[in-house]
C-alpha cells in the first residue's frame, strides 16, 4: 500500500528548456540505471530478502519512486511548451513524433523501458550486489 | 499551468522537504538498526515536527497530504492543489 | 536478538562473498539544508561523485 504526498522530494524550478538535454537526462527516468529500474528492481526483490532486509527494501524502492518524479519533472519542465522549430533544433523531433511532448520512459539511446535492466534472483548476497551495480554506479 | 508562490509558501515546502528528508534517512537507518534508541529519537523528534509542519502548511495554503485534509468546508481542497512538477513545488 | 557488531568480524566469514561493514550511528549533519543538498543526513556516507571509486 502507498501514499501520495503532493509534493516532489527534491524541488524542480527550471526557467530555460532544452530539449538536448532532457534526451540525456530522461535516462535517469527509463534506462538501465535509471529510478524506474531501481524502483522496480528493490520493491521485486524485498519478497525473497531476509525478514528486515525486506523492510528496508521496501522503503528504499519507495524513495526510488520519489526520485523518480524527480527526474519526470526535470525532463517535464525542460520540453515544456517547444515549439516546433525548438524541438527539430534540439533534435528532440524522433521522440516528439511517437511520443509528443509527453513522458515515456525510454534510456538516452532510444532503448525502451525493460525488465530486463535489473535482476531479481531469490538470493540476498546476489540481489544486493546487483543493487550496488545498478544503484552504486553513480557512488 | 503555472502558478507562483509566496516566499512563505516556498519557504515553509522547503522547510518540509529538509524536515521529512531527515525522517526517510532515518528510517532506513533504523530498517536495519532497529533497536538504535538514539536514532529513534532523532526519528520520533523529526518526524513529530514534520506532521506539525504539514498541518500548518494546510491550514494556510492545502493539504499536502490526505491525511491532513480538511474537509469540513465545501471544496474538496486537495483536488485544488497543484501539481508538484509544475515547477511551484 | 541479532549481535550487529559480529558483522565486522570480517576473518570469520567464508571466501567468495561479498560484505558490507556496518553502519554506526555517529551524528547527523548539523546544517540539515546542507544534508538536504548532499543527499544524505550522515556524514560518513557523503561520496561525491568522482567517476570511479577508490578516490578520496
Amino acid at each position: 500500500m502507498w501514499n501520495y504526498e503532493k509534493r516532489l522530494q527534491y524541488p524542480v524550478k527550471i526557467t530555460q528548456p532544452n530539449a538536448k538535454l532532457a534526451q540525456v537526462i530522461i535516462t535517469q527516468f527509463g534506462g538501465p540505471d535509471g529510478e524506474l529500474s531501481a524502483s522496480m528492481r528493490y520493491l521485486s526483490q524485498r519478497y525473497t530478502m531476509p525478514f528486515n532486509v525486506a523492510g528496508l527494501l521496501t522503503d528504499i524502492g519507495t524513495e526510488e519512486l520519489a526520485h523518480m518524479e524527480i527526474i519526470s519533472a526535470i525532463v517535464y519542465q525542460l520540453t515544456k511548451d517547444l515549439s516546433m522549430d525548438e524541438i527539430e533544433a534540439y533534435g528532440f523531433d524522433k521522440y516528439y513524433v511517437d511520443h509528443t511532448l509527453a513522458l515515456w520512459p525510454q534510456s538516452a539511446s532510444g532503448i525502451p523501458f525493460n525488465s530486463c535492466f535489473f535482476q531479481s534472483k531469490g538470493d540476498a548476497i546476489t540481489d544486493l550486489t546487483e543493487d550496488m551495480a545498478a544503484d552504486g554506479a553513480m557512488l | 499551468m503555472n502558478f507562483k508562490m509566496s516566499t512563505e509558501q516556498e519557504n515553509m515546502l522547503h522547510d518540509i522537504s529538509v524536515v521529512d528528508f531527515v525522517t526517510v534517512e532515518m528510517a532506513e537507518y533504523l530498517d536495519t538498526h532497529p533497536m538504535d534508541r538514539e536514532a529513534i529519537e532523532y526519528f520520533n523528534h523529526y518526524m513529530r515536527m514534520k506532521n506539525q509542519m504539514m498541518r500548518d502548511y494546510a491550514g494556510k495554503y492545502g493539504p499536502l497530504s490526505l491525511s491532513v485534509a480538511d474537509n469540513s468546508c465545501k471544496e474538496w481542497k486537495w483536488a485544488l492543489q497543484p501539481m508538484p512538477w509544475e515547477g511551484g513545488c | 536478538m541479532q549481535d550487529y557488531n559480529f558483522n565486522e568480524y570480517f576473518d570469520r566469514f567464508p571466501l567468495a562473498m561479498a560484505y558490507v561493514p556496518w553502519q554506526h550511528l555517529t551524528q547527523i549533519y548539523e546544517d540539515l539544508d546542507k544534508a538536504f543538498c548532499t543527499g544524505t543526513i550522515f556524514p560518513e556516507l557523503t561520496k561525491p561523485f568522482t567517476g570511479r571509486r577508490c578516490v578520496k
